[in-house]
């Protein structure tokens, strides 16, 4: 597993767009959307690499608190200019509310891009980029609010050890949130999805990143990947409550969710 | 002529109640499956619990026991034991959890509205994370639910309260009208504390998703208010007087929402022309 990602880190983002024709965007919005953070919220990002998810999880924080802000500002129309300006400058030092999110990667050219990624962007504050496999997490217990990983589980190797680990460093009261490929019901939908991955994917990855075999064994470990009861199932015997999926696109993703209480 | 119509509207009573007893079950904020394997895994451990007392009790922590009792005969692997160090020989199961989280979450209504916001602080008031929030519709819905419901429930806990001193003579029967004015006016009075961000619970309550949840929380409120005030009928009655206590109910909602008077003393003249009002018509529609 490692091997394929070194190989693949530098043309990551643009192969995503290309495979499912730039909807990736899409349900990683969907994704932090139906996370919800509030301002205040500690988030670790399992196996996300390249940064996508912390990018859209620091935005949509920020832009919760801007929204928070300007109702508190609302409520207090009779203030002087100078008690105003006040409340602009403490505001401004907590843009983002105490929110962060630390990254983290079994892979270093994948955190490099990630970082590149994220200077390139404008994202500064509230990251941070960790070296850490997802069995064997280097943090201590109890100290995530949530703890995600998108399109990465499927790359761990002992995915229980993985939950376990999750269930560990999170809060009580934290949440599981986990965006995956999964299985179509659908069986016509089913015989297109296995067409266009069997015979489009591996031919995109030769031609945009030039590895063909890296896109197949990618296709084959979505095949492999346990069904959205199955890992939900799983999900529940790490200790996890109020456990749920939502199927993004009949089935091709699905967003499991579970609590920590 | 008359039993037919009797048996007609008592029939039709059962079938409305069975309605509503269902749209109840269905607004219950956990999967039916999970609740059964929970109460399952509750009783079993309150059992080992009792013959194990120096296992530490931690809530919510059912899994752990019930999958690995053999290996780990120390004791559940570290878990949730949260609450101020409280021990308990229960486990809460996932429900009661989420009262009381909407329950703390109410202390920031005023604050910050009925929102995942105020439902996140209560979570965080309680030492969990705020995270916990997202175990709730984002829109807040879940929050004034429960208010109207818990609202109800004490309301229920009132008319009850007084009926038994009624019974017990320690207390006079009141008339129709004066008892329709006192419980309308008890159960408005609990919006105080909240009634600069009622305006947004009630467009809340109106949205379609939560018309059904809102609609059977007001019905069976008036159901019960009519039950206590010694409703008999079982003819078409039935419906034209919940009806009206409706209609009642909602407008002199309304008018509080825009009250201003010292202790909103214009809505509840209100109510009393809106209750005169309703009590002209139903004698009028008997003369005819």
């Amino acid at each position: 597993v490692y091997q394929v990602f070194q190989s693949v880190a530098k043309k990551y983002d643009v192969m995503n767009d290309s495979m499912t024709l730039g909807i990736h965007r899409i349900w990683k919005d969907i994704f932090v959307r139906k996370m919800n953070p509030s301002p205040g919220t500690l988030l670790l990002d399992v196996a996300g690499g390249t940064g996508d998810i912390a990018f859209r999880f620091l935005s949509y924080v920020r832009s919760v608190r801007e929204r928070q802000l300007q109702r508190k500002l609302r409520q207090q129309q009779n203030l002087s200019w100078q008690e105003i300006s006040e409340t602009y400058q403490e505001d401004k030092v907590k843009s983002l509310g105490d929110s962060r999110v630390v990254v983290c990667d079994i892979n270093k050219e994948m955190l490099k891009v990630g970082k590149q990624k994220a200077q390139h962007l404008g994202y500064s504050e509230g990251l941070s980029w960790v070296l850490g496999d997802a069995e064997e997490l280097p943090f201590d217990d109890a100290k995530f609010d949530v703890y995600t990983i998108a399109f990465g589980i499927r790359n761990v190797t002992r995915i229980d050890l993985a939950l376990r680990e999750a269930y560990r460093v999170l809060k009580p009261g934290g949440r599981f949130l986990c965006l995956e490929f999964s299985h179509i019901n659908n069986p016509l939908l089913s015989r297109l999805y296995d067409l266009y991955s069997f015979q489009v994917i591996p031919v995109l990855g030769e031609i945009i990143a030039g590895d063909w075999k890296s896109y197949q064994y990618l296709v084959e470990s979505i095949r492999r990947f346990p069904p959205q009861e199955e890992l939900k199932a799983m999900i529940e015997d790490a200790g996890f409550f109020k456990v749920n999926y939502q199927n993004l696109n009949a089935g091709i993703v699905a967003i499991h969710s579970g609590f920590k209480l | 002529k008359m039993a037919a119509a009797a048996a007609a509207g008592s029939l039709w009573r059962a079938g409305w109640r069975l309605w509503r007893g269902r749209a109840v079950v269905s607004w219950q904020l956990c999967p039916p499956q999970r609740a059964v394997q929970a109460s399952a895994v509750l009783r079993r451990v309150s059992d080992e619990q009792k013959k194990e007392p120096s296992v530490s009790s931690s809530q919510f922590d059912l899994h752990p026991n019930d999958y690995q009792p053999e290996q780990e005969p120390q004791g559940p692997h570290p878990s949730y034991t949260g609450q101020g160090g409280q021990e308990s020989e229960d486990y809460e199961s996932e429900e009661q959890l989420q009262h009381r989280i909407l329950t703390a979450a109410l202390d920031f209504v005023p604050e910050h509205g009925w929102s995942a916001e105020a439902i996140a602080e209560g979570a965080k008031t309680l030492g969990l994370s705020v995270a916990a929030a997202g175990m709730f519709h984002s829109d807040g819905s879940d929050l004034v639910l429960h208010f109207v419901s818990q609202c109800n429930t004490k309301l229920c806990e009132l008319l009850k309260q007084e009926q038994k001193q009624v019974q017990l003579g320690e207390a006079e029967k009141k008339p129709t009208d004066q008892f329709l004015r006192d419980t309308v006016e008890a159960r408005l009075r609990m919006l105080i504390p909240y009634i600069e961000k009622w305006p947004q619970a009630l467009s809340i309550l109106l949205l379609p998703h939560n018309i059904p949840s809102s609609l059977n929380l007001l019905t069976s409120m008036i159901d019960d208010i009519l039950h206590y005030a010694g409703d008999q009928a079982t003819d078409f009655n039935w419906y034209t007087r919940r009806a009206v206590l409706t209609g009642i109910y909602n407008t002199t909602e309304l008018v509080m929402m825009q009250d201003s008077s010292p202790d909103f003393e214009d809505t509840w003249r209100f109510l009393e022309n809106r209750v005169a009002d309703a009590m002209n018509m139903s004698n009028t529609a008997e003369q005819v």
